[in-house]
């Protein structure tokens, strides 16, 4: 099968990849270009572990075909710290308790990433709505909810300020 | 999960991708959102030789519209449809939007893909039933239009001819006197088939007393979305009140085909199909008659 060349945006940098048509983005971004923070859970658009953002708007990876994505702005969770500083939604996680195993987590932060930038402050059904598409077998979502609320506040908070 | 291999094109424009599609023959699909697609792909449900990616079509993206007739181009997502289409006066296809799949599943499906998929539990499927809609088929023959009432033909068997594509839905323009709904039930409240779905429009007088025409399409209670003629009767020339739905919900679940599956019995889905249908009716007169008391 030929391979396409393409150009893929991701975190705001150009990576050239040369990659058969059948590859999803999910599989590129893991295995050509290193960034194993999009998880391959169930592979179908089910459980979202997989998620990134295309042009600001949560998307299944493993439902995307990488050469679909050329040309378009890939956000995944390696994008968000700036360095060592860890994104709000970030450090919201980590100080609830909304982290156990991890393997929902990126999945989870970029949707609500995505959420708080279109709202800024979400109520609870809100923001379950917005992560209906990330499943978590670990935590049982109440800390995620209460993780992405405290974010909120902070983000909120910042644009005051700023 | 893997896929079997395929060469890719994508066309910049819709002759070029029917030429694609013609000369790939039934090997060849049509890409949109992926979201049926790829999962069939991975889970060997459909073989595939060539995917023609219809993402370069940006004349599929757009929604046209003019007092009588709205032009939905089938690229549209549903997420579109969630934001978007209540501002059209399509409350009814927002909620169905807002009801498909998750906030990632409805960044990527499409109306042509629900409809080409054409599963009975289809949410824009049966929304658009409701709302008297026709597939727009662009072919190698040029184009026509088929009623959805004629398009879905059995569980994933539409009308469409090999080469064809669905370039749009086009339906009636919403308005005063206009009102839709769309309610969903299922066994958990997101990412989620249809145990059942009920959507409803209607049109008040142009005096607003009473219904002029009215429809109730149900999902996943047959072997594809089912227009409830029984309804559309039960609707006609009625009174707009309690009473007229409470019959045109009776009739509606009457008209179902429902069958016991791993998601619930036929007996629950013929009852639940009343429920959902006289809450759709409800919440689609309220919105007939708020957008007629705010004209006057």
């Amino acid at each position: 099968m030929k391979k396409q060349a393409i150009t893929l945006i991701i975190n705001g940098r150009e990576h050239d990849v040369l990659t058969a048509a059948n590859r999803t983005l999910a599989q590129v971004l893991r295995e050509d270009l290193g960034l194993t923070g999009a998880k391959q859970g169930c592979g179908v658009g089910d459980c979202g572990s997989c998620t990134v953002l295309l042009d600001g708007a949560p998307v299944n990876s493993c439902l995307v075909l990488a050469v679909q994505a050329t040309g378009k702005a890939v956000t995944t969770i390696e994008g968000l710290a700036d360095g060592a500083k860890l994104h709000p939604i970030q450090e919201a996680f980590v100080q609830h308790g909304a982290i156990q195993c991890g393997f929902c987590t990126p999945g989870m932060i970029l949707s609500a990433k995505a959420l708080l930038e279109e709202e800024a402050s979400p109520d609870d059904a809100r923001i379950r709505q917005a992560l209906s598409g990330n499943l978590c077998r670990c935590t049982g979502y109440q800390k995620i909810v209460e993780a992405v609320d405290a974010a909120a506040k902070v983000m909120a908070g910042s644009k005051e300020v700023g | 999960m893997l896929m079997p291999a395929f060469d890719y094109q994508r066309p910049s424009g819709l002759d070029e991708a029917l030429g694609l599609l013609t000369q790939g023959g039934g090997e060849a699909r049509p890409l949109a959102g992926g979201t049926d697609l790829l999962v069939n792909l991975k889970l060997g449900k459909q073989t595939c030789r060539l995917v023609v990616d219809l993402d370069g079509l940006d004349e599929l993206k757009v929604a046209a519209g003019g007092p009588a007739e709205v032009c939905l181009g089938a690229l549209i997502t549903a997420a579109w449809l969630a934001r978007q289409a209540g501002a059209l006066g399509l409350s009814g296809l927002a909620e169905a939007g807002a009801a498909l799949g998750s906030p990632q599943v409805r960044n990527r499906a499409t109306i042509g893909g629900n409809l080409c998929t054409a599963r009975p539990a289809g949410d824009l499927c049966t929304m658009l039933l409701a709302l008297g809609a026709a597939a727009v088929l662009a072919g190698p023959g040029g184009e026509r239009r088929v009623d959805l009432g004629e398009f879905f033909r059995g569980p994933g068997l539409t009308a469409m001819q090999p080469g064809e594509l669905v370039s749009a839905a086009a339906l009636t323009a919403a308005g005063p006197g206009r009102g839709s709904a769309f309610e969903k039930l299922g066994l958990r409240q997101a990412m989620e088939i249809a145990l059942v779905s009920a959507a409803a429009w209607l049109e008040l007088t142009p005096d607003g007393s009473g219904i002029q025409a009215g429809r109730v399409a149900l999902g996943a209670v047959g072997p594809t979305p089912l227009l409830s003629t029984g309804a559309a009767h039960a609707l006609a020339g009625q009174a707009a009140d309690e009473a007229t739905i409470a019959a045109a919900a009776k009739a509606a679940a009457a008209d179902a085909k429902p069958i016991d599956d791993h998601r619930g019995s036929a007996d629950y889905r013929r009852q639940m199909a009343e429920v959902l249908s006289r809450r759709a009716l409800t919440r689609a007169l309220a919105q007939a008659k708020s957008g007629r008391e705010a004209q006057a």
